[in-house]
This record gives C-alpha cells, sequence and structure tokens, in this order.
C-alpha cells in the first residue's frame, strides 16, 4: 500500500465476510476489467484496495451490446455494456493465473439469463482461487435475467438460495436501487444465506440525440452511475443496514463516491466498504488519496480502525 | 480482451498548456508541456484529458506530433461540445490532467516503399505524427499525404514545393509542414477551396493508384484516421486495390485503460467476431477486420 505507515495501515485493515481487506475500497466490477487494467497506469497498485471485483461474468462467452456504449451526464454517465465476457472458463483458466493474489482480494461477478446459469458459473468459480463472489441481479443492461431477477425478492431470494449451494465461498449480493422495498429483499437474501451485500447498482436511464432523435446508447437505455446517483445510493445503503445489521451482514456501500468525504458517508451510513468505480475515470490514482483521507479522518475523530465509524449515524428524532 | 495488461505503461500527468492558438471554424491548436506523454509516444497513440474539472468525464484526442526533447505534445481539435468547449476556454499556464501516452500505434516496421497516409478532419493529426516519424525514421521511404476536410484547414495552405506527376496539375495546394519536411500532401475538400481537390480523399486517392503502374501499386501501404463513413470508404478502396490498410477508430470512452469495455468496435479475429476496445486493443485496427467497414 503506497505512502501509509504501518500504523496507518493498521486502522485501514479490516475484516470482510470472513476475508482479511487492507483497506475499505473496493475496486467495482464493470470498472477495472478482470483486476489488472488499471495496473497499465504507473502509480496505481492493486495493493491500495481491500478488493477488487472482477468484470462480469456469464457461463458462455457475451459479446454485449452495440455501440455507443456510453454516455456522458451531468455529473455522472450512462453506460451499456451488456456484460461482454469471455465465459467463465476463460475467466477461470485464462485469467485468474494472471492476477497476484498476494496484492488484493479478487471477486467474481456472476451473471446468468436463468437460475441454473447462475448455478454453473458459481460452481465454476468455486473451483477457482477466487476469494467470493458477487451475485450480479442487478444488471440493467441484458434483456433476460440481470436486473429480472434483482427487483423481485422472491427471484432474488431463488438465484442467492442456488448460489448458496454450489459454493462455500463468501457470497455477496448486489442489489438493484430499481425497485420498490430494497430492504425487503435483502432480507429474503440474507434468508437465502448471501453472506454480504453490495449497495447499489446502477439506475436506469436515458439520454437522447435531439438532431437525429435516437437514443445515445445502442441498447436506448443505460445504467446511470457517478456523483449524480450518491445521495440515492446513500439512502440505499441506510435502508438495507437496517435490516443486514441484525445478521451481521456487511455492506459495500457503492454509488458515486469520489471523494474522502463521500466514502465517510458511505461508512457512517452502514457500509462496511465502500465501491470506487466511475470515479477511477475521472482520477485513475484516487484510491491511494482516499485511503489517506479516511486515516486523517479517523485521527481527527480518535477511532482505531475504519471499522468503528461502520453505521455511526445519528438519525434526527 | 487482450490479458494481461502490461504493468506502467502509461503517464498521468499535469501538463502546462504552452500555447492554444485558434483556426477557422473553432478549431485549436494546443501544445502542452507533457514529458511522460512526449517520451513514450508514439504515431497512433492518444491521450485522455480532463478538458475542464466541471467534467466528469474525459475526452481521448489523437496527439499530433511529440517531441521528447522539448518533452511537448501538440494536439489539434475542433470545438464540438462542452468539453471541447471548455478546453478552449483553458488559459496559457494551466495545469491539464491528461493520461498518455495510450493504445497501440500504428505497426510501422518494414513499411512499403510507398506510405500514403489519408486523414480527414480530426483525423488529420495522427498522419502528421506518422509522416514525421516516417521522416525520422526512414528515410529511404517516400510517403505520400492526403487530407480531406469541409471547414477551413488548421493551417493557411500553400503550393507544395514538391511536383506529383500522378496528381491532376491543378491539385497543388499543400500542408506547408509537410512541404516543409519533404514530404508531399495535397488537400481535398468538396468546398472549392483553392489548389484542392473538388471531391473525397477516396476520389484523389483513386486518381493517384491508378497513375500508378502495378508494381508501383503493389508498393503503396494505406494508413489512415478520420470520421467513420470516410475509413469506411478507404478501407474499401484498400480492399477493391488489394492493399493493406491500417485505420485509427474512434468511439466514446470512458477509462481508455481497458477496463470498462464501454468503447468497443465488432472486429473479425481468427477465433471469430469480437468487440475489441478501441482504447488498449485499437486504436489502430486492420482495415480488413473492422466488421462495419464490410458491409
Amino acid at each position: 500500500m503506497t505512502s501509509l505507515t504501518e500504523e496507518d495501515k493498521k486502522k485501514l485493515a479490516l475484516d470482510f465476510c470472513g476475508l482479511k481487506f487492507n483497506s475499505p475500497l473496493v475496486l467495482l466490477s464493470g470498472c477495472v476489467g478482470f483486476g489488472e487494467e488499471y495496473t497499465r497506469i504507473n502509480g496505481f497498485s492493486n495493493t491500495d484496495v481491500g478488493a477488487i471485483c472482477l468484470k462480469g461474468t456469464t457461463l458462455e462467452p457475451r459479446l454485449g451490446n452495440p455501440p455507443h456504449r456510453l454516455s456522458e451526464t451531468y455529473m455522472g454517465m450512462l453506460n451499456a455494456i451488456g456484460l461482454q465476457n469471455p465465459g467463465s472458463k476463460i475467466v477461470v483458466e485464462d485469467y485468474l493465473p494472471d492476477l497476484d493474489f498476494t496484492e488484493t482480494r479478487f471477486i467474481a461477478n456472476l451473471s446468468g439469463s436463468t437460475i441454473e446459469e447462475y448455478e454453473a458459473v458459481t460452481r465454476i468459480f468455486d473451483d477457482s482461487p477466487i476469494d467470493a463472489m458477487e451475485i450480479n441481479i442487478s444488471c440493467p443492461n441484458v434483456k433476460e435475467g440481470g436486473v429480472a431477477f434483482g427487483n423481485d425478492p422472491e427471484m432474488s431470494a431463488r438465484v442467492v438460495e442456488v448460489c448458496r449451494k454450489a459454493t462455500k465461498k463468501p457470497l455477496i449480493t448486489k442489489l438493484s436501487p430499481n425497485q420498490t422495498d430494497i430492504a425487503e429483499n435483502a432480507r429474503r437474501c440474507i434468508e437465502a444465506g448471501t453472506d454480504g451485500f453490495a449497495v447499489i447498482n446502477t439506475l436506469m436511464g436515458m439520454t437522447i440525440d435531439i438532431n437525429s432523435r435516437q437514443p445515445i446508447i445502442g441498447n436506448n437505455q443505460g445504467g446511470l452511475s457517478g456523483p449524480a446517483i450518491k445521495p440515492i445510493a446513500l439512502l440505499k445503503v441506510h435502508q438495507v443496514y437496517q435490516v443486514a445489521k441484525q445478521h451481521n451482514i456487511p455492506i459495500i456501500g457503492q454509488g458515486g463516491i469520489t471523494t474522502v468525504e463521500d466514502a465517510i458517508e458511505f461508512i457512517i451510513a452502514g457500509a462496511t466498504t465502500v465501491g470506487i468505480g466511475t470515479a477511477l475515470f475521472y482520477e485513475p490514482l484516487v484510491c491511494p488519496k482516499l485511503n489517506k483521507g479516511i486515516v486523517d479522518y479517523l485521527d481527527k475523530h480518535n477511532l482505531d480502525n475504519v471499522s468503528e465509524l461502520v453505521g455511526t449515524l445519528k438519525l434526527h428524532g | 480482451m487482450t490479458h494481461p495488461a502490461t504493468r506502467n505503461t502509461l503517464y498521468v500527468e499535469q501538463a502546462e498548456l504552452l500555447s492554444q492558438d485558434e483556426y477557422a471554424d473553432q478549431q485549436f491548436h494546443m501544445r502542452l508541456h507533457a514529458p511522460e506523454t512526449a517520451t513514450h509516444a508514439r504515431p497512433g497513440h492518444f491521450i485522455h484529458m480532463q478538458c475542464d474539472a466541471s467534467l466528469y468525464m474525459r475526452r481521448p484526442m489523437s496527439i499530433m506530433r511529440s517531441n521528447p526533447k522539448s518533452k511537448t505534445i501538440d494536439v489539434l481539435y475542433k470545438v464540438h461540445g462542452q468539453g471541447t468547449d471548455l478546453l478552449s476556454k483553458r488559459n496559457i499556464g494551466d495545469k491539464i490532467d491528461l493520461i498518455g501516452p495510450i493504445g497501440q500505434s500504428f505497426k510501422m516496421k518494414g513499411y512499403k516503399k510507398r506510405p500514403l497516409l489519408i486523414g480527414g478532419g480530426v483525423g488529420i493529426p495522427p498522419m502528421v505524427f506518422l509522416a514525421e516519424h516516417i521522416k525520422n525514421t526512414a528515410k529511404d521511404i517516400s510517403p505520400l499525404v492526403i487530407m480531406g476536410s469541409e471547414i477551413p484547414f488548421p493551417f493557411k495552405s500553400r503550393p507544395s514545393q514538391i511536383m506529383l506527376k500522378e496528381m491532376p496539375s491543378d491539385v497543388i495546394a499543400a500542408m506547408p509542414l509537410l512541404d516543409d519536411w519533404g514530404i508531399p500532401s495535397r488537400l481535398t475538400s468538396l468546398q472549392d477551396y483553392p489548389g484542392c481537390f473538388h471531391g473525397y480523399v477516396t476520389d484523389l486517392t483513386r486518381h493517384w493508384l491508378d497513375q500508378l503502374d502495378k508494381e508501383q501499386r503493389n508498393e503503396v501501404e494505406i494508413f489512415s484516421c478520420g470520421p467513420t463513413p470516410m475509413l469506411k470508404a478507404v478501407a474499401q478502396l484498400a480492399k477493391e486495390y488489394a492493399l493493406p490498410c491500417q485505420v485509427s477508430l474512434e468511439e466514446y470512452m470512458a477509462c481508455a485503460v481497458g477496463g470498462c469495455a464501454g468503447c468497443t468496435v465488432l472486429i473479425e479475429t481468427d477465433k471469430g467476431p469480437a468487440m475489441k476496445r478501441v482504447c488498449v486493443d485499437g486504436p489502430v485496427f486492420e482495415a480488413k477486420s473492422v466488421i462495419q467497414f464490410q458491409e
């Protein structure tokens, strides 16, 4: 971990679903490829984060959506990649051996069109060195599966249940904000055996080219990320935390986190760890700054470890 | 996707804006002090810059010139939207956050004897970079540059001092910088600019190719960058004449380091069609592999 003393590193080290994280920062699925892409940048180190969530992976290879896949919005962006990936077998056999598991924890992101596909992908990653798995039941950019499972608590629970039976590795369920009652969904997923949550995935949105009168995104709609969604994400983390804390289920809080203050807000709201995604596109070397800023905050508030801050929100009466 | 990534090959720099000159139709030529990018850039590489701190997404920009001695790079752009508008208002001395140099450069080993560089509009800069590279590294090679634009060129053209018998005698307008380097260039437009060929870059290319004998044509290799319809026409011309052709593509980009797969294009590979990332698998591809150019 760059530019921190041994004492400072201890303040950031934490336990997440039984895994040792050296920082509360988690790089988010879909933003960092299969774990090595950002190491192209001089000064970037995977050791600066607690974990890296790999790109969404399905049983078979997928080409993903046609271009354009991106569109800029006020303080954010839309994306509709469509789960482009080489298939779980290639990821396990060709990609995982290239990862340095001494640097950080690696979390697979599981996707599928059917419950059986989720189960099959889970089994393939179960037989691999991967540290944990994130169940993506909230991808807004594919026609089948994804958010169709995530917006229905019953279906969400069924997906978690089959994945649970297929592995003993930690399972983190990525919840959709595009649903009526996220807390109820969280409750059902806990019953079905999830070990953790990622809150939230992107929000569905659209941008239009007024000259062609067509959506800018090839998929017509996409998922909104970036600072524009931060207040929504923060509220969803707070809501899920009310359920999750009763079962000691930790949360990766995510949605537009860009600054130290953003990260600390999410931790106060109930997130044990904080996801960094779109912010990397703006500032690729943001992680060491966030680590240092969190340490400074802990020092200022006489806290010995970041976990002491989790869920310390003081609501107005 | 290409895997694994090569570590520590891209640099985040706070590049100082040294100059910013405006040309017609809101075209700007900027020079930046960017030591790492200037040291490592190759023709076809690009930078990903924060046009302004208020914008959340960066903008990819091709590199027009790179000088490792002065540690400077030149960028040519046209104001197209909010990002480039804010960029055009940056002041001399400002620090501009950029990542560079990114991407796969043009494959330049073993040039054919007659590299033909075709640039259109915003695709002109990489052709200048490539021309300068050829001048500096392959002195026995005779490149020709053809540039097209439907707005006034971002330089004051002048009659070329280099005669080309294969070109129409009234097509004499050239880019002075290239002329000074001894590299012939010719300009095309539908706008009736003096000395320019009236037509598309591909029309003039066809005229030139048809003046060559078969042996000379076999010595031609095309390098091109420009708007997608132009690149498609170039790719199809290359196919018609059975010439090797590399094209530099563009697409909306978020990360520019291969992380998000937002900038992909459909490419024919040995294993069938694949979505390749313009940022790190490209931006330069073999024209014949770009599936949208085959239709």
